[in-house]
């Protein structure tokens, strides 16, 4: 009774990028669909996905951005927009698979590291920031490649490189927390209030600021 | 059994959320009440990843059966009055485990030389069973520390640079030391005997003991009907078999 709870996964994707919904399932990106249609779709799934509570549904969202992930590489193997596109794939299916979830994380972190690669500022810094979130939310060694100080170093290299983006500073705050610096986890979540508080109003915005009071009104 | 009942589910220290559990823990209580031959729904299961979140469902007057790893039974079995009715049978360990102390080499040569030194462990949260279970052999001195951690890959980094603190490691922990790149800096320093992995118990004797009966005498088939694999593999389990508990030891 240790590993098997242990598998459960990552509500990770909220912060993975920013999207319109897809309207349905098991609908797709067209063969013809670009790269960016592409992206946009997985993106969506992923949306989806981390608001889904119906693991039925979390697998066929998974399975469908997965598709989308492989015709995105198979286009365009050395695009970040793809290569990031498998990563987020990867954890969906992770979430719908737990059993399998140790494989799938380790290959969505060795998607992330060559999208971080390929262009480290793609989605607002979002391979350094995703790679956080699952060293920060996986099950830790020996279970899966959880590792909150190398989580930290991720999170920091997201807000170092798009300091503006209030995910990436959710994800330090969170990282500084899981790594016992409380101070510095309320300094970072009351700066990502605030940068959320100025933009426009938007469920993103919605999201992020709901975070940020959440584990702020905790600490 | 016309209620229903609750079994809890509580793994301090390991990682998982209930979200993500209860699917398996769902199918693992309708299995369960079907070998058992109880009616359809009957049995509820829920997790908590917490100590005190798992002690307060445990209080609950529904909470009728517990599954629980043995640090927390040795630390809790007699405030929540729990009776042993099965251990748990893991895949890839089996029904009982060693824990292991591992130290920066060279540095820890004996229970004397542990003064001053804290212990941290995913089963910390227990210090009576890191005490009198795990490392019954040795009498620690009475100024060590017991800390519990989720985050057992840093305790390793922290003891492999020479912090006065040591990783008492469960035997999943302790078979993946190699695989550490600074494994060459630790040294396993003393072994518990086999102790059970986990174990399910009656709370409180909210069950009659003709139901308790009945209840364990399904969970040691459960192992061994087939259809019943898909439901325990998740919970990587492979079955029951009888509880085996070692003899308490005696407080030094």
């Amino acid at each position: 009774m240790k590993k098997w709870i242990g598998c459960g996964v990552l509500a990770l994707m909220a912060v993975a990028c920013r999207a319109p919904l897809r309207p349905t399932l098991q609908n797709p990106a067209p063969t013809s669909a670009s790269v960016e249609d592409l992206a946009a779709a997985i993106a969506s799934d992923a949306k989806r996905s981390d608001r889904e509570s119906d693991s039925k549904i979390r697998g066929d969202l998974a399975a469908d951005a997965s598709r989308d992930a492989q015709a995105c590489i198979a286009r365009e193997p050395q695009t970040a927009a793809c290569l990031y596109g498998r990563a987020v794939a990867l954890g969906l299916e992770a979430r719908a698979h737990p059993t399998r979830a140790g494989e799938l994380l380790n290959n969505m972190l060795g998607s992330l590291a060559s999208a971080d690669a390929a262009d480290p500022n793609y989605d607002q810094a979002g391979p350094a920031r995703v790679r956080a979130l699952v060293l920060i939310r996986a099950p830790g060694w020996p279970l899966g490649p959880g590792d909150a100080e190398a989580g930290l170093v991720a999170a920091r290299r997201a807000a170092t490189l798009q300091p503006q983006y209030p995910p990436n500073l959710l994800a330090l705050a969170e990282a500084l927390a899981k790594t016992g610096d409380a101070n510095g986890a309320r300094e970072n979540y009351q700066r990502a209030r605030d940068l959320a508080q100025a933009l426009p109003a938007s469920s993103d915005r919605d999201d992020w600021l709901r975070e940020a009071e959440q584990a702020l009104k905790q600490k | 059994m016309a209620a229903v009942a609750t079994l809890v589910f509580c793994a301090p220290g390991y990682p998982g959320g209930a979200g993500d559990a209860q699917p398996f823990l769902d199918k693992f209580a309708s299995a369960t009440v079907a070998t058992v031959g109880w009616p359809a729904g009957s049995l509820a299961a829920v997790y908590d990843p917490t100590e005190q979140g798992g002690l307060q469902k445990l209080g609950s007057s529904e909470a009728v059966l517990a599954f629980v790893p043995y640090a927390f039974f040795v630390q809790h079995a007699a405030q929540l009055h729990l009776t042993p009715l099965a251990q748990a049978d893991m895949v890839g360990i089996g029904p009982q485990e060693r824990w292991t102390l591992v130290a920066k080499a060279g540095t820890v040569t004996g229970p004397p030389s542990m003064a001053g030194y804290t212990i941290l462990s995913v089963a910390g949260y227990a210090p009576e069973f890191v005490r009198h279970a795990a490392l019954a052999a040795w009498a620690l001195p009475p100024d060590v520390k017991i800390e519990s951690t989720g985050q057992i890959l840093s305790a390793l980094r922290r003891v492999a640079t020479g912090e006065q603190v040591v990783a008492l490691l469960d035997q999943t922990q302790a078979a993946a030391l190699p695989t550490l790149p600074f494994a060459a800096q630790l040294k396993a320093v003393v072994q518990s005997p086999p102790l059970p992995v986990a174990i399910v118990a009656v709370v409180d004797s909210r069950l009659s003991a003709a139901r308790a009966r009945a209840l364990q005498a399904a969970l040691l088939k459960m192992g061994h009907a087939a259809g019943n694999a898909d439901t325990l593999a998740p919970l990587h389990l492979q079955g029951f078999v009888l509880p085996q508990l070692p003899r308490p030891s005696t407080t030094p």
